[in-house]
């Protein structure tokens, strides 16, 4: 009687198992999954990698072949969202992926090489062609000029000159 | 290397030792969460078991701190051969945020480097990023090791022209 009695119940609860590997399952609204960098957005300012809490995004110039390397490291990832939040273009986005298992630590890894500009003066790579191209629809044009010439540079004629627009 | 063993110990049921190694556990409460009847792993035989020596694999989580250390190290030990960690979360995988701190070893990479040399042992690792990863992604990641599902993550690579 008593096993019956369970037996009723059971079947009143029903399955509550899910069948996941069977089955795909969704992610509910507003799941932070897999990062993912839209390379075609991206300018490679380097504010992703500045938010980072883990440090997961790093941005490293490489001088010598004159590309700026954006590399995501999922492994690291603590998907805390914060570079897309502050992602001037948007290039970032949380992906609903969360199946992100794999064999080896190659795996994890999203690298973006983008082009870098030499500055006008001492002929040093120091930006990427894409955050150029932004100022240049972003600035007034009697400041064009000083747009190609790195930081350093900047600083120097502008402790000669006062200000490097008005030299 | 390793890869007709592991075959071998997986067509049978897999039985899984649970090891926090520091960490905050929200990776152990995903993994009792995949053994509670709403997931319910026993299905495909995977078994919580107390000790490492009836265990086929290690579940791992945490960032395996210095304090911790001797312990896994202890632990991985008595896993009969062929040994499988499957390292649960990010901070087992890469550190987490604590990949450069001087308390940890920054994930099971350095862990499995340091077996090696001063062990001589070969362990098989699957990685399951997330923090904390759901129970789902804990399921494809074993399933994964079984050879089951295909892998879904690549490397991506972008060089703009």
């Amino acid at each position: 009687m008593k096993r019956i009695k369970i037996l009723l119940m059971a079947k009143k609860a029903g399955i509550v198992t899910e069948p996941y590997p069977y089955k795909p399952v969704e992610p509910p609204e507003g799941f932070r999954g897999k990062p993912y960098i839209d390379p075609d957005k991206c300018v490679g300012c380097g504010s992703c990698a500045s938010v980072c809490p883990p440090n997961a995004i790093q941005v490293v110039d490489l001088i010598d072949k004159g590309y700026r390397r954006i590399e995501l490291f999922i492994g690291r990832c603590i998907f805390c969202g914060r570079c897309s939040e502050i992602c001037p273009e948007d290039a970032i986005e949380l992906t609903k992926e969360f199946e992100l298992a794999s064999k080896s630590q190659n795996d994890m890894y999203q690298v973006v090489l983008l082009k870098m500009v030499k500055c006008k003066i001492c002929g040093r790579y120091f930006t990427t062609q894409r955050n150029i191209e932004k100022l240049l629809k972003e600035l007034p044009k009697d400041l064009w000029d000083t747009i190609l010439v790195c930081p350093e540079c900047k600083e120097k004629s502008t402790a000669y000159t006062g200000s490097y627009a008005k030299r | 290397m390793l890869k007709g063993d592991v075959e071998m110990i997986f067509k049978r049921s897999i039985w899984v030792f649970h090891l926090n190694t520091g960490g905050c556990n929200a990776c152990d409460i995903e993994i009792l969460d995949i053994l509670t009847p709403f997931h319910d792993v026993e299905r495909f035989g995977i078994k919580l078991v107390p000790t490492p020596r009836h265990a086929d694999v290690i579940l791992l989580t945490g960032p395996i701190t210095r304090e911790t250390l001797p312990k896994v190290v202890e632990a991985v030990n008595a896993v009969p051969n062929p040994k499988v960690i499957i390292a649960i979360g990010s901070c087992a995988c890469g550190g987490g945020i604590w990949y450069d701190t001087y308390a940890t070893l920054g994930g099971v990479n350095t862990l499995l480097e340091m077996l090696k040399k001063e062990y001589n042992i070969d362990v098989n690792t699957i990685y399951v990023p997330g923090c904390p990863p759901r129970p789902e992604a804990i399921i494809y990641g074993v399933l994964l090791a079984l050879d089951k599902v295909k892998q879904r993550l690549k490397r991506v690579e972008y060089k703009e022209a």
